[in-house]
């Protein structure tokens, strides 16, 4: 019998964007209830405009907006799945009030505002602390709790270029370059799940709630540990290298038979180039005795990644890769979004979450989780939760609100259902 | 307050039979906190240990930087697992532990009868960690791979880069250590259950998997707008002193227009607005290029950053060591180490109820042979001396 490793621990998600997120749909997947809090007159900025612009139409199931786009957009279902979704307004007094009423309910609570925000609105670490002695806080700030940029404000992108990683990423020698794709989000938000952990740890060892601060922008520069002891030990200053790698060669990505199609190929060891050779059939050129050893091969590497792209480029990615991989050679082809999504592999693992919405009539395949436990597996994801859809579930249900009071606090402007945001922030 | 309880993972041991970067570095997590980790090498060491960058640019068992970060905190003892009584001294290590890590190839630790089955029947609390490029299962499970074949599967890295040219890979190896970091939050969630019931479980980790987690765009946006994304163009606009990608917000475009030193831009249709401002990007672009030309890349994020626009630098590692911010915070520390001295190393990733990280120095190559295989199990010299002659220690 499976059963869920986080069974009642409750969540309050204040988090908003990606790396807070990335935090607490891996957290309901195995088990826990959590509860996603956002304003109504805001929103999580991921649920896009209220009426999306043409250059956003392609974030929407078949690039249609739907009656209610908010609830719908790629970025924001993907990321919520698993969480149950209220809202609430936190600057006003009414709603602070009610939040303080679901924290004495909650294990834990976690937010990724800037950092000055709850102390603005008064719902800071000590004085939630009061309201639940054992409260986790898990404060996942850009900069950190403390320091002249606790305030300052950043999305995934700009932590790649204040945390280190940008300048050693782009083509070799060249300029550097951001991934464009957000890398330090999920890494914080896949760390915030253990960071959560060890805080519910703590309370159990001493009977006191604890705060947490995390750095999003540290934890992503922990990820660059050579490049620092590079210049710690050696003064370099590492830049862009592209695909090269600083010991292995060949190293990089060849081109294959469709249209901007690659493998990716790595060569760390001489067994590993013999089996290169082998794959190709031992061709003649591989015979140059400038290529026998790991060092001349990588000052040749570029007559090497001719040769090899003219064998890749008669191939289909998957047919270099199973070659070169049947050979003991490190190689896979370069998915497209389109292909992960089939790929064997993760599909025999159940990686994917295929989740199923209703207003589209069809089934997406959303992330999984990072992990397999083998006696408590991750559970089926259940959809991101529309605006305020468990208003009534958890004002009622935890809180126990009347009908009239949840009426009330609707009319007041506290909590609804219909979003008040024209654009978003960011 | 509670400051002065022991770190949140004290009670823990760990053993470590992982080598490479993904597996060593969960294990340094868990040190960090307080686990007390047994780092069991094989007889030449973890092969990080001959990955570069060494100190001085000289290879060496005890200069390679990256093997010296990935491993703060921990012991190491020397043990072939496939010498006559390696795999018994690793069961009588693996009763104590609450822990153990591994990145073998798929099946060696059940060949050597130190599978999860085997270790868990002696140690039904044992939570067993396996990190690995694929996982135990599937087509791909005896496969190859290094960084960039794990960025390349993923999907990670096709969007990556400039259109036009080849996919590009994130600088360094962050998809190695993002699977250190996911198996570091598998194993608490392990640890959350053993806490409650006793039982421990084994724990499949797949970097490949760590890293389709972490693309967050690509497999999403291809289903919903049916098109992949395409590799485009990075918006960092260059300094006097390096890049910055400068993020303006419709709430401080009036003042950045002043900070400038053209207010007039302000009342100007073409970017009046952030839809404008996207639309006449090539005519923006333009103009604060000739202003940043003469600016300080963090000078200009300090000023952004008042305005409450989202700037940030490019920031090389030098500029991360002198940072202000990080100073102030106590990020980088020095760690001594009998071959560079002492010079800083990145801290720890968070710190739970104000508790210091704990960081020292990576261990010598079975620097604590005796303390483990003498003071914990018990073994007497002429004993281990047996086993070093025969190969095992």
């Amino acid at each position: 019998m499976s059963r869920n490793a986080l069974e009642g621990v409750r969540i309050l998600d204040l988090t908003q964007v990606a790396a807070g997120p990335y935090s607490t749909f891996p957290l309901g997947f195995m088990g826990a209830e959590v509860i996603k809090v956002e304003s109504h007159r805001r929103g999580d900025s991921t649920r896009g405009q209220v009426n999306p612009p043409a250059h956003q139409l392609f974030t929407y199931p078949d690039g249609k907006p739907g009656p209610r786009p908010w609830n719908q957009r790629a970025d924001y279902v993907q990321r919520n799945r698993n969480k149950l979704g209220i809202t609430l307004d936190l600057t006003m007094d009414e709603g602070k009030a009610v939040l303080i009423r679901l924290v004495e309910r909650c294990d834990a609570l976690m937010e990724n505002f800037r950092a000055a925000v709850m102390d603005r609105w008064e719902l800071d670490y000590p004085r939630l602390i009061k309201a639940n002695p054992k409260l986790v806080y898990l404060k996942m700030s850009s900069q950190g709790n403390t320091g002249p940029e606790r305030n300052y404000g950043s999305l995934g992108y700009t932590m790649e270029n204040t945390s280190g990683l940008t300048s050693i990423t782009g083509y070799n020698g060249e300029r550097p370059l951001m991934s464009n794709e957000t890398y330090p989000d999920p890494v914080a938000g896949t760390l915030g799940v253990g960071a959560l952990l060890l805080g519910l740890r703590h309370v159990r060892q001493t009977g006191s709630g604890c705060f947490i601060d995390m750095s999003q922008r540290e934890v992503t520069t922990g990820l660059l540990g050579e490049a620092i002891m590079d210049y710690s030990m050696n003064g370099r200053v590492q830049g862009p290298t592209g695909n090269r790698h600083p010991a292995m060669a060949p190293h990089g990505v060849y081109p294959c038979t469709g249209d901007d199609e690659w493998v990716a190929v790595a060569v760390a060891s001489d067994a590993q180039w013999s089996g290169l050779v082998r794959a190709l059939g031992n061709p003649e050129w591989a015979g140059d005795e400038r290529f026998a050893e790991g060092s001349g091969r990588w000052h040749h590497q570029e007559i090497i990644d001719s040769h090899l792209s003219g064998w890749t480029r008669g191939l289909s990615h998957h047919e270099a890769m199973h070659l070169l991989q049947a050979e003991g050679v490190p190689a896979a082809a370069l998915l497209k979004g389109k292909e992960v999504i089939h790929d064997p592999h993760l599909a025999e693992r159940d990686f994917w979450d295929w989740n199923y919405m209703p207003e589209v009539g069809r089934a997406y395949a959303y992330v999984g989780t990072a992990w397999h436990l083998s006696k408590t597996p991750r559970r089926q994801g259940s959809p991101a939760p529309g605006l305020g859809e468990h208003n009534h579930l958890i004002y009622g249900g935890l809180l126990g609100m009347t009908e009239a009071e949840i009426a009330a606090l609707e009319e007041k402007g506290v909590i609804g259902t219909q979003p008040l945001w024209t654009t978003t922030p960011v | 307050m509670t400051f002065n309880s022991p770190l949140v993972l004290s009670d823990l041991t760990v053993i470590d039979a992982s080598q490479g970067i993904s597996g060593p570095f969960c294990a340094k997590l868990l040190a960090g906190f307080g686990a007390r980790v047994i780092k069991v090498e094989p007889p030449e060491g973890d092969y990080a240990r001959r990955m570069g960058p060494f100190h001085q640019d000289v290879p060496g068992d005890e200069r390679s930087g990256l093997f010296l970060y990935l491993n703060t905190s921990k012991e190491s003892v020397t043990l072939n697992l496939g010498a006559p009584g390696g795999a018994a001294l690793f069961r009588r290590l693996a009763r104590r532990a609450a822990i153990v890590i591994e990145s073998f190839a798929p099946g060696q630790m059940a060949e050597w009868g130190l599978g999860y089955a085997a270790l868990a029947s002696e140690n039904p609390g044992l939570i067993f960690a396996s990190i690995t490029p694929f996982g135990q299962t599937g087509p791909y499970a005896h496969y190859q791979a290094t960084e960039i074949i794990i960025q390349a599967l993923s999907a990670l890295q096709y969007p990556v880069g400039l259109p036009g040219r080849e996919p590009l890979k994130i600088g360094g190896s962050p998809c190695l250590m993002t699977a250190g970091v996911s198996a570091f939050s598998a194993i608490m969630i392990a640890l959350h259950f053993r806490d409650a019931t006793g039982e421990g479980q084994f724990v499949d980790i797949s970097a490949i998997e760590s890293a389709a987690v972490s693309q967050i765009h690509a497999s999403v946006h291809a289903q919903f707008g049916g098109e992949n994304p395409l590799r485009r163009d990075s918006q960092l606009s260059r300094t006097k002193d390096g890049w910055i990608n400068v993020g303006i917000q419709d709430s401080s475009w009036k003042q950045f227009c002043s900070l400038i030193g053209q207010p007039s831009l302000a009342e100007d249709e073409r970017f009046s607005d952030m839809a404008a401002r996207r639309k006449n990007t090539k005519a923006l672009v333009e103009i604060l290029e000739v202003w940043l030309a003469d600016q300080e890349k963090e000078a200009v994020y300090h000023q952004l950053q008042s305005m409450r626009s989202i700037a940030g630098p490019v920031l090389t590692v030098a500029d991360l060591v002198g940072s202000p911010q990080y100073q102030i915070r106590g990020y980088f520390r020095p760690v001594d180490h009998p071959t560079t001295g002492p010079i800083p190393y990145p801290g720890g990733p968070f710190t739970v109820a104000e508790q210091p990280w704990r960081m020292e120095r990576a261990p010598l190559l079975g620097e604590h042979n005796e303390l483990v295989f003498g003071e914990m199990l018990g073994l007497a010299k002429p004993d281990i001396a047996r086993l070093r002659e025969l190969g095992t220690v």
